[in-house]
């Protein structure tokens, strides 16, 4: 298993995509968060400061994608001929992988955070407010959204084992995100609705995009995205990845 | 060494009967040609053989079990399949540095096996720059990286100049003198007189023959007849 996580950690970094992809993460927070400042956020208002800090979470979008391409890339390229040659137990390659992204996410997610701070601190300082740093609310809010960014990762790689094929497994994950959760939460009603994976993510980050929705408690949040984890790398490996590789 | 056995091995994708009642050894410290038509079966056999397609019917093992429970598969097999892929990004000492660490093989002998492959001055290049032959080459590093006791190669040939096919037939006469057990999948009889000993001639996923290839002539024109007749279909 530590040779598998060892040679995870070599692919991601003898390629250039997944370091694209993951400094996508603060680009976004910084736009967002100067899209904020610039339409006219109230920088005195600690509702403000929560809602730029939590452009942390947002940035999980492209650690989901991250995530997606660990398996589903290697079916894609074919190398995942060579993946289960080294380790025939492909549970365990899942396991190695699901370990590597995480924490992969986990430090884009760190990155993003900072971004967030760091672009934070100079609007509210180019506008005369000051940074409540004090509050818990706003520690929660970063640490939520790291830890959204290393969630969304790690469901990335199981519903990227499940799917298999990179655009359709990206496509999937997009619409429901923008789509398909939507619709599902108001057929389901606010009470159920919060246990779908993105509420839950909001939940997690605590960035309320659909302030309609009753959400779960953050801890809420990040035990139900665990659980959607182990649903789909499970579903992975007793389905999809025991099929031939031909 | 290990030998390779193959008992009774019936493989069915929906209703296409790629492999049908296989049964044939491999043995070790021979160069073991596969040969057959396109499309009879003998990609199928190798794959089940390292465990990557599941057979509808029997078994093979290697030295006496199956691809999956071996402890260091890499250290025991080698492997060169028809489409083993590169991620194009990855350079090409990059790609044998993952499968190193992935399979606990010092560093060093990364760079031995891209010599012998001839492509150290290519090291450092990205797949995607490589020809169909430098391609090969790198497979066919990668397949001995772990210094293997068996060789497991599809189509080995495919795409390599002249220079390239003579290095691969030294290198597979050399490590079946040492005991080790190869066997070659291919559909072109050109090079097989000159590097196998035993063959194993499959048509339409059946086995036709089995058996040194002193038994069927030692001259190309000799195994070609053989091979037309035997892999003819019936009637
Ligand atoms: N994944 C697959 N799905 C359906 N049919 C397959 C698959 N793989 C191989 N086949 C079929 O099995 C037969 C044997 O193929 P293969 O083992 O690749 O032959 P060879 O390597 O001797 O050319 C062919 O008819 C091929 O079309
Ligand atoms: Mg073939």
């Amino acid at each position: 298993m530590q040779s598998m996580i060892r040679s995870e950690f070599r692919k991601l970094t003898t390629v250039r995509a997944p370091w694209l992809l993951l400094a996508a993460g603060p680009l976004l927070v910084v736009a967002g968060i100067t899209g904020l400042a610039e339409s006219g956020g109230n920088v005195h208002d600690p509702g403000t400061q929560r809602a730029a800090f939590a452009h942390t979470g947002l940035a999980a979008v492209f650690t989901l994608v991250f995530g997606i391409l660990a398996v589903a890339g290697e079916y894609r390229h074919s190398t995942i001929t060579d993946t289960y040659l080294s380790s025939p137990r492909r549970g365990r390659v899942v396991g190695a992988k699901l370990t590597v992204y995480a924490l992969a996410g986990a430090v884009a997610g760190l990155a993003s955070s900072g971004a967030a701070l760091a672009t934070t601190a100079a609007w509210w300082a180019a506008r005369g407010g000051h940074l409540h740093l004090s509050a818990a609310d706003a520690w929660l809010t970063l640490g939520g959204g790291v830890a959204a960014n290393c969630a969304l990762a790690a469901i990335g790689v199981g519903l990227g084992a499940l799917i298999r094929n990179p655009a359709a497994a990206i496509a999937t994950a997009l619409a429901w995100f923008a789509l398909i959760e939507g619709i599902a939460g108001q057929l389901l009603g606010p009470a159920l609705a919060r246990w779908l994976p993105f509420y839950a993510t909001e939940a997690l980050s605590r960035s309320s995009l659909s302030a309609t929705a009753r959400l779960l408690p953050q801890w809420g949040g990040a035990l139900m995205l665990l659980a959607y984890t182990a649903a789909f790398a499970a579903a992975a490996v007793f389905t999809t990845l025991r099929r031939d590789v031909t | 060494m290990p030998d390779i056995e193959v008992h009774g091995l019936t493989k069915t994708f929906g209703r296409v009967m790629a492999v049908r009642d296989l049964s044939f050894t491999a043995p070790a410290g021979k160069v073991t040609g596969l040969l057959g038509p396109n499309g009879s079966g003998k990609t199928t056999t190798l794959r089940i053989a390292l465990g990557l397609v599941r057979p509808t019917a029997g078994e093979a093992l290697i030295g006496g079990v199956r691809y999956g429970r071996l402890t260091r598969p890499r250290r025991v097999v080698g492997a060169m399949l028809e489409s083993t892929g590169f991620h194009p990004g990855r350079r090409a000492r990059d790609h044998l540095r993952v499968r190193a660490a992935a399979d606990g093989i010092p560093p060093r002998r990364v760079d031995e096996v891209l010599g012998l492959a001839g492509l150290g001055a290519a090291a450092r290049r990205p797949v995607r720059q490589f020809s169909l032959g430098m391609r090969q080459r790198l497979g066919l590093a990668a397949a001995m990286l772990g210094d293997p006791q068996v060789l497991i190669l599809d189509e080995p040939a495919n795409g390599l100049d002249p220079a390239g096919i003579a290095w691969l037939r030294g290198t597979l006469r050399d490590l079946a003198r040492e005991g080790r057990t190869i066997v070659v999948a291919s559909h072109v009889l050109g090079e097989v007189t000159r590097t196998v000993d035993h063959v194993v001639i499959v048509s339409a996923g059946e086995l036709r023959f089995a058996g040194p290839l002193s038994d069927i002539g030692e001259t190309h024109a000799a195994l070609e007849s053989a091979f037309l007749n035997l892999t003819a279909a019936p009637n």
